[in-house]
């Protein structure tokens, strides 16, 4: 796969789309919140991984994880870029808008009941964290400050959460 | 390194979410060369947070796709990236980067201390513990110790074959006082001082069994005996028993001119 992106064979490109689009727009689209911005930056992880394939080390990990990383930080980016040209304001009612909007966004396909399946198997703690980290896509050392958690507590219970989850969702 | 000890602190996950400073992630990276139990874990946290994004997945428009692979193929060689916003975009990383591993750098030196405070803080309470616990078993075997001879001087002052006879002190050492505990059956002989003056260094109490006026030799003693002691056997029935100060180690014949102490045997 990653010799034939290397190659610039599109189709690859097409199959990783259809693969993994998916995932990465449920990624970005929970930490900016917006359809038409999320749609911007799943275009910008993708041309992306188009662009910088050659320095993906499979070696540092599956090529999904590199491009979840990438997406969280495109993602993350344009919304801070955005929170800090507007006011705080602004953007709590542009959040509050947003969330009618989500709901009333028919064609976003949610899988919210499986979602909810499988966060509810978890403890509240490990729900809280998973929640913050992969929805939301907080950092741990955000997460820490913010909620007042050791940095340590964090990462622990991360971890327990990721077993959970390996047992629920079950990787073998 | 324990391998075990290094997934649980969770810098594996700490890996995957791309949340290690440079530093660390190059560790990791070196790690994972070397350990394959870390490439397997790392390989099920990743499979996890897959499993994980799939189930959270969100279709995008059918549109985003024509849209994007327009975008690629309208590009002259497939590859423009502007330079200035590559820079830009760049550098504001780099801030959040800078910022993130400073606020890294503080809260791990401070959980470093705190740590580290505690530790010393079990440390020393662990030694006080283990000096207590030394104490403690010492204590022990001292009572146990007591406990053994009390239970050997039980034996003989409950045992009715034993007839107690009280010395009582002559004029040599009127405040003097002591008792033998003589048993008619064994003939053994069990001496305990209630009061007794201090010898020099070179002299040494001995015990005396008078039969048919001749004094045996029981023994010699010193002070600071405690409880019951067993001396030598009187092999027939005394009349009295009696303690004279005689040189360290004693004498066969006794200097009944220093005897301290005297008593005659009441027979039942």
């Amino acid at each position: 796969m990653v010799a034939r992106l290397i190659q610039r064979d599109q189709s690859a490109l097409d199959y990783l789309y259809d693969r993994y689009s998916s995932a990465l727009y449920g990624v970005v689209f929970r930490i900016v919140k917006k359809e038409e911005l999320a749609e911007e930056v799943l275009q910008d992880v993708f041309l992306k991984v188009w662009d910088k394939i050659e320095s993906y080390d499979s070696a540092k990990g599956k090529l999904f994880t590199w491009m979840v990383n990438i997406a969280r930080n495109q993602a993350i980016d344009k919304s801070r870029s955005r929170e800090t040209s507007k006011g705080k304001k602004t953007d709590d009612i542009d959040y509050l808008v947003n969330k009618i909007d989500i709901q009333e966004n028919s064609h976003l396909q949610v899988d919210a009941i499986g979602l909810k399946e499988v966060l509810l198997k978890l403890s509240e703690d490990q729900q809280f964290i998973v929640n913050q980290l992969y929805l939301k896509g907080y950092t741990q050392s955000e997460v820490a400050a913010e909620f007042d958690i050791p940095l340590g507590t964090v990462k622990t219970r991360l971890r327990l959460a990721m077993i959970e989850l390996r047992s629920i969702l079950d990787i073998k | 390194m324990n391998i075990e000890e290094y997934i649980l602190s969770g810098i594996l996950e700490a890996y995957v979410l791309g949340e290690l400073a440079a530093k660390e992630r190059e560790e990791v990276e070196k790690n994972l060369q070397q350990y394959s139990a870390l490439r397997d874990e790392l390989s099920k946290i990743e499979l996890t947070m897959e499993s994980f994004l799939m189930k959270t997945a969100i279709k995008p428009r059918a549109d985003v796709k024509r849209v994007l692979f327009k975008q690629i193929n309208e590009r002259p060689n497939g590859k423009v990236v502007s330079l200035v916003q590559a820079q830009s975009e760049s550098s504001i990383s780099w801030r959040y980067a800078t910022a993130a591993s400073v606020a890294i750098a503080l809260l791990s030196s401070y959980l470093a201390y705190n740590y580290w405070s505690k530790y010393r803080k079990s440390e020393s309470n662990l030694t006080e513990l283990i000096a207590q616990n030394q104490r403690i078993a010492q204590d022990y075997n001292n009572v146990n110790l007591r406990l053994d001879r009390i239970e050997t001087d039980l034996k003989v002052t409950s045992n009715p074959d034993f007839i107690r006879v009280v010395m009582k002190g002559t004029p040599n050492a009127p405040e003097s006082i002591a008792s033998v505990y003589w048993n008619a059956t064994t003939k053994e002989v069990y001496l305990s001082i209630q009061h007794m003056k201090e010898l020099s260094k070179e002299n040494q109490y001995q015990l005396w069994a008078i039969i048919d006026g001749k004094p045996i030799n029981c023994g010699v003693f010193d002070l600071g005996l405690a409880g019951i002691v067993k001396m030598k056997d009187a092999l027939e029935s005394p009349s009295t028993f009696a303690v004279t100060i005689e040189k360290r180690g004693g004498k066969t014949t006794p200097s009944l001119e220093t005897m301290q102490v005297a008593g005659n045997l009441v027979k039942g």
